[in-house]
C-alpha cells in the first residue's frame, strides 16, 4: 500500500488543481461559448439555439460599438502614457542621486491599494476638491466636476488609472535597466557614442522583454476596465464611460442578457487575442538576438 | 563643464521626482485630513489640517456598519486562500516539471498555460451562474475561484523556476530511501521559497484588493462582504457625507499601509522576480 502510495504520489500532486480548474475555469468557459448560441436570459427554464445570431447583433448593436470605441481608445492612450511615464521615472530612479531608496518606495506606494479605494478617493476629489480649486485659479476647465462632463470624464478616469498604473511598471523598467551590463555601456562611451545613442543602441534591446510584459498587462487592464469606473462615474454621464467591463457586468447582473452579456465577452476574448499576436510579431522584431 | 552640467541635471532629477512624490502624497494627504476634520471645518478649507485629533468620523463608522466583519472576512478570505495556493500550486508544478517527457502532464502544462489569454470577463457570466447552482455564493465559493484563478499564473511561473533546480539533489534523496512525498517536502519545497514569496505577494496584494468577484459572489448578504465590498456600499449610502466617507477609505487603507510600511523590499523584490521570470 505504501510503496502504490509512492508511485503514485506525483500523479496525486496534480489531482487537487486539475479538479479545480477543470470544474471552475474550463467547464464555464465551454457553457459561455455554448449559451452564446442560445437566447437564455439566465432564469428562465426554456431557452432556443439561436445560432449566431447574437453574434451578428452584437456586431450591429451601437450601444456595443460605442462601448468597443471607448474602451479601445482609452487602452490605447492607457498603454501610450503608462510605457511614456514609467520608462521615464525609472530612468529618473536609477540614476546616482541621494534619497533613491525612498522614492523608491513611495513610487511605487500606489500599487498597494485597491484600485476601488483610489477610485472613490478621486472620486471626491474630482467632485469636491478640483473645482474648488479651479475656481480660486481661474482655470475654466477644472472648476466644475471633470467626471460629470461627457467629454471629459473618460480623461479624468485615465489619469487616476495612470496615478495608481505607472508604479509596477517603473519598477519593472529599474530592474530592466538594472540588467544592461556596465561594461557594454562603457565600451560604447569609449567608441564615443552620445547618450542617445547609448540609450538606443545599447540599453533599448535590453528593455524590450520587460516592456513587453508591460505592454500585454497595461492591454488587459484597460480592455477589462471595471473597478475605476464603477468606483467613479458607472458608465456615465450618460454611455460616455460605459467600458466593455461595465457593458458585460451590467447585461448579466442588471438587465437579465446572460446570453448576449457573454457573446460580448467571446468578442473581446478575440480582440485580446489578436491584439496580443501582433503585438508579439511586432516586437520580436526588436528583441536581443 | 561636464561638472555644472551633470549638476544641473541631478537639481532637475530632483525637483520632478518631489514633485511626483507629492503627486502621490497629495490625495493621501486629503484622505487623512478629512477623515479627522468636523463638517464644518472641512467646508471652512479642505486643504487646512484638522484643528484638533478628531476622531469621531472613524467612531461614527464602526457604529454605523459592522467593520469588524468586514476585516475579518478579508483575512479569512485572503490567509485561507493563500494557505490553499501555498500548497497546491507548487505540488502541481513540481509533478509537470518532473515528468515533461508523458503526455498526461505535457498536457498539463498547455492546459494550465492556456488560462493566461482567456480575460476573466469570458467566464465571469458562467461562473457566476454555476456558482449560484452549488449553493457555492459565499466565502467558501469565493475561496475556491481564488485558489482556482491563481493556478494560471502560478504553475506558469514554478515550472519554468523548476527548470533551473538540478535533479541531483533529489536523486540522492531517493537513492537514500526518502519517499516522494518526504523528498518534496524536505528538499524541493525549502528551495522553492523565493518563488513562493512571489507567488504569495502577488496573490495577496490582488485578492486583498479585488473587487469584481467579491461583488458577483457576496454582494448580496453583507454578513459576507470583505472591505471592498463595504467601501462600495457605504460611498452609495453616504457619498453627500464625506467625511464619514473619507474615514472609511482611510479605515480601509490601513491594514494595507501598515504591511507595506514593514515590507516593502519584500514586496518590491517579490513582484520584480515575479515578471522578470515570466
Amino acid at each position: 500500500m505504501k510503496t502504490l502510495l509512492n508511485k503514485h504520489t506525483l500523479f496525486l500532486f496534480t489531482v487537487p488543481a486539475f479538479v479545480l480548474y477543470t470544474i471552475f475555469f474550463i467547464s464555464p468557459m465551454f457553457n459561455g461559448l455554448y449559451y452564446s448560441l442560445t437566447d437564455w436570459d439566465g432564469f428562465s427554464k426554456d431557452y432556443d439555439f439561436v445560432g449566431l445570431s447574437n453574434f451578428i447583433e452584437v456586431m450591429k448593436d451601437e450601444q456595443i460599438r460605442n462601448s468597443l470605441t471607448f474602451t479601445t481608445r482609452y487602452t490605447v492612450l492607457l498603454v501610450f502614457f503608462t510605457v511614456i511615464i514609467s520608462l521615464f521615472l525609472a530612468l529618473l530612479l536609477n540614476s546616482k542621486i541621494r534619497l533613491r531608496t525612498f522614492f523608491r518606495s513611495v513610487y511605487f506606494f500606489p500599487a498597494v491599494l485597491s484600485l476601488l479605494t483610489v477610485g472613490l478617493i478621486f472620486n471626491q476629489i474630482f467632485y469636491q476638491v478640483l473645482p474648488f480649486m479651479g475656481k480660486g485659479l481661474n482655470i475654466e476647465f477644472l472648476s466644475v466636476n471633470i467626471l460629470a462632463s461627457p467629454t471629459l470624464a473618460q480623461f479624468g478616469i485615465l489619469s487616476v488609472n495612470i496615478w495608481q498604473g505607472v508604479s509596477i511598471p517603473t519598477i519593472l523598467f529599474i530592474a530592466a535597466l538594472q540588467s544592461v551590463p556596465a561594461e557594454l555601456i562603457e565600451a560604447a562611451k569609449i567608441d564615443g557614442a552620445t547618450a542617445v545613442q547609448r540609450f538606443r543602441n545599447v540599453v533599448i534591446p535590453y528593455l524590450i522583454p520587460v516592456m513587453n510584459i508591460i505592454i500585454i498587462i497595461t492591454l488587459k487592464n484597460g480592455l477589462t476596465l471595471f473597478d475605476y469606473v464603477k468606483a467613479m462615474t458607472d458608465g456615465g454621464p450618460g454611455r460616455a464611460t460605459e467600458s466593455i467591463g461595465i457593458l458585460i457586468y451590467n447585461y448579466a447582473f442588471e438587465e437579465l442578457k446572460f446570453s448576449y452579456g457573454i457573446t460580448v465577452s467571446i468578442v473581446l476574448f478575440f480582440i485580446m487575442g489578436g491584439i496580443s499576436i501582433i503585438q508579439l510579431k511586432w516586437s520580436s522584431k526588436f528583441e536581443v538576438k | 563643464m561636464m561638472n555644472l552640467r551633470s549638476q544641473v541635471g541631478n537639481i532637475a532629477t530632483y525637483f520632478i521626482l518631489a514633485f511626483g512624490a507629492i503627486l502621490i502624497f497629495f490625495p493621501l494627504y486629503l484622505t487623512v485630513i478629512v477623515a479627522m476634520k468636523t463638517p464644518a471645518e472641512s467646508a471652512q478649507s479642505f486643504f487646512a489640517l484638522p484643528s484638533s485629533f478628531y476622531l469621531e468620523n472613524f467612531k461614527e463608522v464602526i457604529n454605523r456598519v459592522n467593520f469588524g466583519t468586514y476585516v475579518m472576512n478579508s483575512v479569512i478570505i485572503t490567509g485561507i486562500s493563500l494557505i490553499l495556493i501555498t500548497y497546491f500550486v507548487p505540488m502541481v508544478s513540481y509533478s509537470i516539471s518532473r515528468n515533461s517527457d508523458k503526455k498526461y502532464y505535457k498536457f498539463l502544462l498547455i492546459y494550465f498555460t492556456l488560462g493566461i489569454f482567456i480575460p476573466f470577463q469570458v467566464i465571469m457570466i458562467p461562473v457566476a451562474k454555476m456558482m449560484t447552482q452549488f449553493h457555492l455564493l459565499n466565502i467558501t465559493g469565493l475561496i475556491i475561484l481564488y485558489v482556482t484563478f491563481s493556478l494560471i499564473q502560478g504553475v506558469f511561473l514554478f515550472v519554468g523556476y523548476l527548470r533551473t533546480i538540478p535533479y541531483e539533489l533529489e536523486e540522492a534523496a531517493y537513492m537514500d530511501g526518502s519517499t516522494v512525498w518526504g523528498t518534496y517536502n524536505k528538499i524541493i519545497f525549502p528551495l522553492l521559497r523565493p518563488m513562493t514569496a512571489t507567488l504569495l505577494i502577488m496573490n495577496a496584494l490582488w485578492i486583498w484588493n479585488d473587487f469584481l468577484l467579491p461583488l458577483i459572489m457576496l454582494n448580496k448578504s453583507p454578513k459576507f462582504w470583505t472591505l471592498q465590498l463595504f467601501q462600495y456600499n457605504f460611498k452609495s449610502q453616504y457619498s453627500f457625507d464625506y467625511n464619514l466617507a473619507f474615514a472609511s477609505f482611510l479605515m480601509s487603507m490601513v491594514p494595507i499601509m501598515i504591511v507595506y510600511i514593514f515590507t516593502q523590499r519584500h514586496i518590491i523584490a517579490g513582484l520584480t522576480n515575479g515578471a522578470v521570470k515570466s
